[in-house]
């Protein structure tokens, strides 16, 4: 043997080593970047191509794919040998994945069954995740649209009260969800006041966008039926709002009232609201409804109620949050309730207002609020 | 709120018997029970009220809907028994004069 050949003899072993030293030293650091693939990045393909890239270094596979569903109908049931691995695992969400490795140096054997089992658990998990990312996002800009949308409808509520001598307005709407379907408007000059408060059936966003319709309309009647009364009124937001509620299986029930100074005359037309209150002295009044709501029949006929005003007198008009707001009990607040708390004339308009919210409140306890609320005041304190 | 219903083959109508509360809580499930019925032809439907304790505004919209559906396929939605709450909240809101009622 010369020198020559026992020197390449003795270095065979130590280069041999090396090359294994290095090669493991690559799956370890292979192992490192599969492991902080999925807490890295939210992007499906980016992440699945990472983890392939990965998975086919441990594996020390010449291919790894990921199989997409129409690939995965024309595949085998999971099988191992020769130097193709299959191998499909599934999310309890439903989500699957299948991998398919290929090696032309030697088999696959069982320990780098069990390494493409764990690749595969990982290309599912960043898949699953991406989903529900993408989902998650999607969610968020549904909802801030919709947040958007109920906060638009809900300014359509006026934040004006009208200052008319002899007269104090309370009116607050507070819907059960970000925005609801009860209303209020007003017009007036220092000889009038024009109002009408209502409540647009369901709830939520539908609800609130027919409320701003019903707004713009009752604004409109305002301008367009100066000259005339609450029912003139009534029927020109009926003709503009009839249609739209009707097709989408909706009604509001809706009270338009007008208040003259000169002759101290208040007129109201009734579309089948409930409860509309009037006190005089200490006996309140329930004010009938004279026709159905607007969007049930086309072409309503309302009819005026005309009052002649006194001092102290007071018109309440309320949704049907507050009559039929259950307590912890399931019992409903009621009329015959409501009507004794509108007795009271100790505090200013204002605050008398407020404090029938409180006093529901208190009612309700940890049953909630369960609909839209809204209250409409009317007091004639000064009236000579 | 439980539905029972009961239909007469000669007529083609159909009877749909409610008790309990009827609110925004059981309207899905009214309107999947009434337009089944609509769809299958049945525009003669009559909504038995009679052990009913509580009909809130949602449920009123979804009788006038029922209503709607039915007249304009040449039936009516008739309302009928009534129990003294709904009685009265038909009355109020005037709705009393939109239904039929037996």
């Amino acid at each position: 043997m010369t020198d020559r050949a026992l020197q390449a003899d003795s270095t065979a072993p130590l280069s041999s080593l090396t090359s294994a030293l290095v090669d493991a030293n690559d799956q370890i650091l292979a192992l490192y970047d599969l492991a902080t693939i999925t807490t890295d990045s939210l992007e499906e393909t980016q992440s699945v191509e990472r983890i392939l890239a990965q998975g086919k270094k441990l594996l020390r596979a010449d291919e790894l794919k990921l199989l997409s569903e129409d690939d995965e109908r024309d595949q085998p049931s999971p099988r191992m040998g020769g130097s193709t691995a299959v191998v499909s695992v599934e999310h309890t969400s439903g989500d699957r994945a299948t991998l398919v490795a290929r090696r032309e140096s030697k088999p696959f054997g069982t320990p780098d069954k069990k390494l493409l089992n764990a690749v595969a658990h990982m290309a599912l998990s960043a898949v699953h995740t991406a989903r529900l990312h993408t989902e998650a996002l999607q969610q968020a800009v549904v909802a801030r649209d919709h947040a958007m949308a109920s906060e638009l409808a809900q300014r359509s509520l006026p934040r004006w009260r009208p200052a008319v001598p002899g007269t104090a307005i309370f009116a607050r709407s507070d819907p059960a969800r970000t925005a609801g379907g009860d209303l209020f408007s007003f017009a007036a000059s220092e000889a009038h006041i024009d109002f009408v408060v209502g409540d647009v059936s369901g709830k939520g966003l539908p609800a609130a966008m027919m409320m701003s319709n019903v707004i713009m309309a009752s604004n409109n009647a305002f301008q367009r039926h100066r000259d005339d009364g609450p029912a003139a009124m009534l029927k020109s937001i009926d003709s503009w709002t009839y249609d739209t509620l009707s097709e989408n299986a909706l009604f509001v029930t809706i009270v338009v009232g007008r208040y003259e100074t000169a002759t101290r005359t208040l007129s109201l037309a009734n579309a089948g609201h409930s409860p509309v209150v009037f006190v005089h002295e200490d006996s309140p009044t329930s004010l009938p409804a004279s026709c159905p709501p607007v969007g049930v029949l086309p072409g309503i006929e309302p009819e005026e109620t005309i009052i002649t005003i006194e001092p102290g007198d007071r018109l309440a008009i309320c949704s049907d949050g507050f009559t039929e707001q259950e307590n912890e009990a399931g019992e409903m607040l009621g009329e015959q309730l409501l009507d004794e708390w509108l007795l009271d004339r100790t505090l200013p308009t204002d605050q008398f207002g407020e404090s029938m919210f409180s006093q529901l409140e208190t009612f309700a306890g940890r049953a909630g609020q369960a609909d839209d609320r809204t209250l409409f005041v009317l007091d004639f304190p000064g009236t000579a | 709120m439980q539905i029972e219903h009961l239909h007469d083959a000669p007529s083609n109508s159909s009877t749909l018997m409610l008790n309990g509360r009827f609110d925004a809580h059981e309207t899905d499930a009214f309107r999947a029970t009434f337009d089944g019925l609509n769809d299958d032809g049945i525009h003669h439907i009559t909504v038995g009220l009679g052990d009913v304790e509580f009909l809130d505004s949602t449920a009123l919209a979804e009788l006038v809907r029922g209503m709607k559906r039915c007249r304009e396929n040449g039936g009516d939605l008739v309302l009928s028994s009534l129990s003294d709450p709904v009685r009265v909240i038909l009355e109020l809101t005037r709705l009393d004069a939109a239904f039929t009622i037996n």
